[in-house]
């Protein structure tokens, strides 16, 4: 045996007073938590949905992205950083979610549900006609490479500069800069499709 | 692939809508659509298209996110988790004294938890706090270093009978984890310590792999500790198993086991539960083989989770030359890919992270004089097979396999001159393991005030060859079993560093390990040797698979999984079984991250 003592048995003398440090500390999580769901909810939800386009799956995928991020709340050491990490939470986790159902390969596009849906619509001309706006735009989206439409998203929706689109994405301003080119070229042939012009 | 001219200005043209354009860029820019059709479409183009992005409705969220979110924190965590992790299960169905038990463990863990909470080593003059607490500035430092002379004066006079009164009513039930300690009295206990029941052994949440049956008919289950109960049911392989590490979500465990007398290892990966939803091709109790390698150190038998769960690094090592190469397995396709290419590399640690953070990975390569990178992995740029030298983000020169704590503010590695013996790298002069503060809050990796890990041997020349190290969770406490030393005994007469010993101690010690840290040798069977080691989540428990030997080639291999208790200040360790030898292989265990 050690001729030592470390048993948790015999700690000696408390000075703090560890239940009020506790709910402390558990107050300012909280409150701090409550900041980010009210500031970050709305735009994650907005950001999924279009990731996914499908509105159960983006509720789901948003409510574990807030779930994870209180649980990983004390890993955000700046402020300014806390807009990039969450949108990288909820990224990571909707592009888990594609995987599970197996609609995103590495390079191809990926399969969307409801544009997979059989049609009845007669044509094309029609299907356009009728469909509103917003449907066109989601249809052309999800027809993206998942990382051109997530890059697409950030920067048009989201309204962030090249800097923090590879702070979520883990990529260079330059790399950025290429893939948003790239994006807004497959997005210009996917609105065309849609029927939009030029 | 070549960029034709327009596509060298559509860059421009993208990158002008947010208005990221240098002065430069944007000069260069409107010269040329002032004469291109074809890029003035572009632009007019892609301008149109932020603005019809700009107009598509902003769906709001459904108005139960909050409570759903608010329901995922408080039970969520609890409800998808299995039944063994639960911890209402846990202590579930057992009788009043293991509840005793459990209830006076938990308050030993929340007291260690404690800013304040005295560690061991309370007679060193420096406070010892400072790495379980969480200091503003995330800084993890050591203790000064102790003469390193044995102690011959014990430092556990410490205060070993002032237990607060805040935890008398936690304390109150009768355990021996929490007794106060005698400051005197033999240490000898030549008979092995009584056992007791596999649930009243191991109140601290664990599993274990357990192989059972008649010789021909062997079957590999995973086992909840604390039950005994069986959680999965696995493919049996061709030979026991001899590590074991489960994933930090519980749903995944890494093992690898013995190819029979061939000298080769596998390493395979079980899922062992699922979360809710989870519509994964791997199921409950499926496992891959992740590949076959040389048997060897255990600088081979490495394998390590990254903090989120996702990754699982290891090493293959190639019969044919002994070639080592680095490989991870992904959980969310369920495959392994190779990361390193270069023959001599080794799996080391990985860097804690979380979601939205990379998932880093230290890698070292053996040679005469080791090296250790930081290999980062992304989705979105897959990694391997590569050189690490090529692809690393931060290099340590001399450093070797380098283990971090739970928070990854320190680490042990290995410093020293290695050398090829037989198909493997081993340490040959000046070989051994040290304690060092590793730096994450600064992201620079490096490691700063490294000390030996055996405060009272020097090299000289000599080396441990290898040994084989494990952390536990609370970051503090760490063992050494299985070690090679090369030299000989200080005194000449104890063996002495024993790789038949096992040597427990505590970063926060400024003693590091002494020849006094070695666990009482009556702890294990007659002749046993040391498989495989955890050390608890508590800091306080270690559960050992110890290897029976063997009468002869026919006869199955056997091993013992062994909770022990550590006890100081002249009382014996206390011993129990969780598996018997005499029914089989039990071990090794892997402790359960509290969920």
């Amino acid at each position: 045996m050690e001729d030592e003592v470390h048993s948790m048995a015999v700690p000696g003398q408390i000075p703090w007073d560890i239940p009020t440090m506790t709910r402390r500390a558990t107050d300012a999580r909280e409150a701090e938590f409550a900041q980010l769901f009210d500031e970050f909810s709305a735009p994650i939800h907005n950001y999924v949905l279009r990731m996914v386009g499908d509105p159960d799956r983006a509720a789901d995928i948003t409510q574990d992205t807030f779930i994870k991020a209180y649980r990983k709340l004390d890993t955000v050491t700046e402020a300014s950083s806390t807009r990039s990490w969450l949108y990288r939470i909820a990224t990571n986790t909707a592009i888990d979610d594609m995987r599970r159902r197996r609609m995103v390969t590495p390079m191809g596009d990926d399969a969307p549900a409801f544009a997979n849906r059989p049609d009845p619509r007669p044509g094309p001309e029609a299907q356009v006609m009728a469909a509103t706006l917003d449907e066109r735009v989601q249809r052309a989206l999800m027809k993206l490479r998942p990382n051109h439409r997530q890059c697409l998203l950030l920067s048009d929706l989201d309204d962030m500069g090249a800097q923090q689109i590879g702070d979520v994405m883990g990529l260079s301003y330059a790399a950025v800069r290429t893939l948003l080119c790239r994006a807004r070229g497959e997005m210009r042939r996917a609105l065309s499709a849609e029927g939009f012009a030029r | 692939m070549t960029m034709n001219r327009h596509e060298s200005f559509e860059e421009l043209i993208s990158a002008s809508l947010t208005e990221e354009l240098t002065e430069t860029e944007r000069q260069r820019l409107d010269a040329h659509l002032a004469t291109c059709a074809q890029c003035t479409s572009t632009l007019a183009a892609f301008s149109d298209q932020r603005r019809i992005m700009a107009g598509v409705r902003h769906v709001g969220p459904p108005r139960d996110l909050g409570a759903r979110v608010r329901t995922g924190i408080e039970r969520g965590r609890f409800a998808t988790l299995p039944w063994w992790r639960q911890p209402a299960t846990i202590f579930a169905g057992v009788g009043g004294s293991l509840a005793a038990v459990a209830g006076a463990l938990l308050a030993v863990v929340l007291l260690n938890g404690s800013p304040d909470e005295p560690q061991l080593g309370d007679a060193s003059p420096t406070p010892t706090a400072s790495i379980t607490q969480e200091p503003s500035d995330g800084v993890t430092t050591l203790p000064p270093v102790q003469s390193s002379a044995p102690s011959a004066e014990p430092a556990s006079a410490a205060p070993a009978s002032a237990a607060p009164a805040s935890a008398a009513p936690a304390s109150a039930a009768p355990s021996p984890s929490i007794a106060p300690s005698p400051s005197v009295g033999p240490s000898a206990s030549a008979a092995p310590a009584p056992t007791a029941s596999p649930a009243e052994a191991s109140p601290e949440p664990d599993v274990y792999l357990a192989l059972t049956g008649p010789f021909d008919n062997l079957a590999l289950t995973v086992r909840h500790g604390p039950t005994g109960e069986t959680i999965a049911e696995l493919d049996t392989p061709s030979g026991p198993p001899i590590a074991a590490e489960l994933s930090p979500d519980g749903q995944w465990l890494a093992y690898i086991t013995q190819l029979g007398q061939s000298g080769m290892n596998e390493i395979r990966v079980s899922r062992i539960a699922t979360a809710p939803g989870d519509d994964s091709t791997i199921g409950v109790g499926d496992t891959v083989v992740l590949g076959e390698s040389l048997a060897g150190s255990p600088f081979l038998e490495q394998m390590s989770w990254s903090s989120e769960g996702r990754y699982l690094a290891f090493t293959l090592a190639d019969p044919d030359g002994g070639e080592t190469d680095v490989w991870v397995f992904d959980t969310v396709n369920g495959e392994p890919r190779q990361l390193s290419d270069v023959g001599n590399a080794y799996a080391g640690d990985w860097i804690p992270g979380g979601d939205g953070v990379t998932s880093r990975l230290w890698v070292s390569l053996a040679q005469e004089t080791p090296i250790s990178y930081v290999l980062a992995l992304r989705d979105d740029a897959p990694l391997g097979p590569a050189e690490p030298a090529e692809i690393g983000t931060n290099r340590a020169d001399g450093v070797f396999q380098p283990l971090l704590s739970s928070d990854g503010g320190l680490a042990i590695f290995w410093q020293g001159r290695m050398a090829r013996v037989g198909e493997e790298w081993l340490f040959s002069e000046d070989g051994a393991p040290y304690l060092a503060e590793h730096d994450i809050t600064g992201a620079t990796f490096a490691f700063s005030n490294e000390r030996p890990l055996f405060s009272d041997l020097s090299p000289d020349g000599d080396a441990f060859a290898s040994a084989a190290i494990s952390w536990g969770t609370d970051g503090d406490a760490y063992a050494v079993w299985g070690t090679q030393w090369t030299g000989d005994s200080p005194d000449g007469e104890t063996p002495y560093p024993d790789g038949g010993r096992v040597y427990f101690g505590h970063a926060t010690d400024p003693r590091g390990l002494t020849q006094t840290h070695a666990i009482d040798a009556s702890d294990l069977p007659d002749d046993a040797r040391v498989v495989d080691l955890k050390v608890s989540p508590t800091g306080r428990h270690l559960v050992i698979t110890a290897l029976r030997p063997i009468g002869g080639a026919q006869e199955a291999p056997r091993a013992d999984l062994l909770f022990i208790e550590r006890n100081t200040g002249g009382v014996s360790d206390e011993v129990f079984t969780l598996g018997s030898a005499d029914d089989g292989w039990f071990g090794p265990a892997a402790f359960d991250e509290a969920p």
